[in-house]
């Protein structure tokens, strides 16, 4: 291959580092306000890492009260003057993300008896925006147990017809083959939220509406496509001496397909599960016609955010939710999708 | 009882498509080593894919032990396979490899292990148990999949083409180790191949195999020295046999094979089978080696005709010289003359009694 002059290198690395940024900078902006107090919100200019520390200064009042002081980022305003240890706690937390008990601050706020105005430092508590999510939509924890069910199911439901249509595509010559080939894609070219009116009406009829497997069951139907797809285009791949080794030396069909055909085949399985779940786990618009109680994680964060207008930080933080068990799937099956024994020709 | 018995073996892939393998009948006793040659395509790995149980029979009968096996499973035919693309398990380590169909069998772990070690002794991969197959070389993969052939003790012994994915100096080293590893194990083989070096070193007997029928069976000597179609003797032999058009003509109560280019005198002891081919064509064949470029040595009974040398080829053993006769384009093997220059004329002698005839329209040999 040529190698890139300096010009051509210099652009490479400009449409890369567009590209980069691109993607880059909204997960960061998100990711930081998911660590925000509900001040730096209205902080400008906003920092780009969020403090995981709180100053203010402090200044003692009449009648045993304390003027508390924040800098927003245009100097220091007064915020609140008080004495009452719970208006202090409470304030402190919902404001500024930092869990002391009003007693506490007190005691410190009272060297400023002696020694005038001064600036007190506080550990943020990390957390709190999560804890809050979870605290203002009540059903978050059963939605993030539903979206994995509905994942797993997903993931079962297209992996095993997906993976059968895709072994029959690879190794069987039939009537129609073809015609079955490109209709299945036909069906991933249906939107989801086309298809979710009929089945939710075919859903109430079989009793499986608002229940995880039938709303698995529609995110199955474009994935058994993709899977068939992409493992066919594996099995195509496997030569089928390795099958037919294994029948010779006493092997049964299904022994074959199950010590044989399925490890050989596992970067595509593994590729194809990593769609079926993202699938399953980002999905809204399906999710919120077909379900009612028994909702996923992807929706109740979607509706968080559609629904507060204060406190947009707690939605966030419940994006940051969704988004973990993602990742960490995402990186487990990236280990399998690049395995491929060694570089040698299946 | 022959230890296997296929009887009026065929096979179509169609119904009523071309019979890919027809009528083929053979019996191969305990312990032989029987060699499949023919061109690729002429159905020689289905037939022995039919033996294992991986391609239907259309129709006639495959005996093992005197026992029909088509009812059987390939797993419940205790016959072992090594493929042509080796067929070893990428996933696997060789152990595994060799150790698969053991644990398919049921036996005892230990038993595994002991097994495995003596078949990996055998076919000298011991140091190599526990890589895996993108970590070997062609001829150490080979290896393994002789190791796993041999570690079930099968009642017979396929092999499928198994030295042509392997260079041409391994080829012939490992050929010699599989007819030592026959003969240590004391196995029934069959080998396929359509490269007749190997065929004719490897076996105790071959089958020539053309168009799905077999046209001889018989041992390397007798294949080369009394082919029984023409297709063998065109298949056989390194140059192949040079063939011509004659006529058989009767000339003061002598047999002639006349051409445009020669008129050439039968050996007396095909006289009497020729006879009936009098007036008409057959074509003779005469393999290279036994067509002489010098009167020397030879009665002028066996004088050809005179041509003129186009090339040489040397080979340092022998050179190979090509002329044309009449049309045909001619090879000549000559051992005596290597030195000899293009452009030289000579008078060709055939060696006595070399010259084989075949009938024209079965293409069998007249003897």
């Amino acid at each position: 291959m040529d190698r890139l002059n300096t010009i051509q290198k210099t652009v490479v690395a400009i449409i890369l580092a567009t590209m980069a940024i691109v993607v880059i900078v909204p997960i960061l902006f998100f990711l930081n306000v998911a660590f925000s107090s509900d001040v730096e919100m209205s902080k400008f200019p906003k920092s780009i890492i969020p403090s995981f520390t709180l100053t203010v200064k402090v200044v003692p009042a009449d009648n045993g009260e304390y003027e508390i002081f924040y800098d927003n980022g245009e100097g220091y305003r007064s915020i609140l003057t008080t004495k009452n240890p719970i208006k202090l706690e409470n304030h402190f937390r919902r404001q500024y993300n930092v869990s002391v008990p009003g007693e506490k601050l007190l005691r410190d706020f009272s060297q400023t008896r002696i020694n005038g105005p001064m600036e007190f430092k506080y550990q943020k508590d990390i957390l709190y925006n999560f804890k809050q999510f979870f605290a203002i939509v009540n059903n978050a924890l059963p939605a993030l147990k539903n979206s994995i069910i509905v994942s797993l199911y997903t993931i079962m439901i297209s992996l095993t017809i997906g993976s059968l249509a895709g072994y029959a595509m690879a190794r069987y010559k039939f009537k129609f083959k073809e015609t079955i080939n490109v209709s299945m894609l036909i069906v991933r070219m249906f939107p989801t939220v086309g298809i979710s009116i009929p089945m939710a009406i075919l859903l109430i009829k079989f009793g499986l509406f608002d229940t995880m497997l039938g709303l698995a069951l529609l995110y199955s139907v474009p994935n058994i496509a993709l899977t068939a797809w992409i493992t066919s285009s594996i099995f195509v791949g496997i030569n089928p001496e390795l099958e037919e080794a294994s029948m010779v030396f006493g092997a049964n069909r299904f022994q074959t397909f199950m010590h044989i055909t399925l490890p050989l085949a596992l970067p595509a399985l593994a590729a194809s599960s990593m769609y079926a779940f993202l699938t399953a786990w980002n999905d809204t618009i399906s999710a919120l016609i077909l379900t009612n109680e028994n909702q996923t994680l992807a929706l109740v964060v979607y509706k968080a955010i559609g629904t507060t207008s204060s406190g947009i930080q707690y939605a966030a933080a419940g994006s940051v939710v969704l988004i973990i068990p993602a990742l960490v799937f995402t990186f487990i099956i990236r280990k399998y999708v690049n395995q491929m024994w060694g570089g040698v020709e299946l | 009882m022959s230890y296997l018995v296929l009887k009026d073996l065929e096979k179509r892939y169609t119904k009523n498509g071309p019979l890919i393998v027809n009528k083929m009948n053979l019996s191969i006793e305990k312990g032989e080593f029987i060699v499949f040659l023919g061109p690729s395509g002429c159905g020689k790995t289905t037939i022995i894919r039919m033996i294992c149980g991986l391609e239907e029979v259309s129709g006639g009968d495959i005996l093992i032990d005197g026992e029909s096996v088509l009812s059987k499973k390939p797993k419940d035919r205790e016959v072992s396979m090594i493929f042509q693309s080796y067929a070893i398990w990428p996933h696997m380590t060789a152990f595994d490899n060799i150790a698969y169909p053991l644990k398919l069998r049921r036996v005892p772990k230990h038993e595994i292990k002991k097994k495995v070690m003596t078949a990996a002794e055998t076919a000298d991969i011991v140091s190599l148990l526990d890589r895996y197959p993108a970590q070997m070389s062609g001829g150490q993969r080979q290896r393994v999949a002789v190791a796993r052939a041999i570690v079930v003790k099968p009642k017979i012994f396929l092999m499928d083409e198994p030295l042509s994915n392997l260079d041409a100096k391994l080829r012939v080293s490992m050929r010699t180790e599989l007819k030592n590893i026959h003969i240590k194990e004391n196995s029934t083989s069959i080998f396929v191949t359509h490269d007749q070096a190997e065929a004719m070193s490897l076996a105790d007997r071959i089958v020539v195999i053309n168009k799905g029928m077999i046209e001889q069976i018989g041992t390397s000597m007798e294949v080369y020295h009394d082919s029984a179609t023409k297709f063998v003797a065109s298949f056989i032999g390194t140059p192949p046999t040079n063939f011509f058009k004659v006529k058989i003509e009767e000339i003061d109560r002598e047999l002639y094979a006349t051409s445009k280019s020669f008129k050439y005198k039968v050996q007396s002891e095909l006289k009497k089978a020729l006879t009936p081919y009098i007036n008409k064509n057959v074509d003779m064949g005469i393999r290279p080696e036994f067509i002489d470029v010098s009167a020397e040595g030879n009665k002028p009974s066996e004088y050809l005709c005179d041509t003129t040398i186009n090339f040489v080829e040397p080979q340092g053993t022998h050179s190979i010289l090509i002329a044309n006769i009449g049309e045909n384009e001619t090879k000549i093997m000559t051992t005596k003359y290597m030195d000899i220059k293009p452009k030289t004329k000579v008078p060709l002698y055939v060696r006595e009694g070399k010259a084989m005839f075949f009938d024209e329209e079965t293409t069998r040999r007249i003897k």
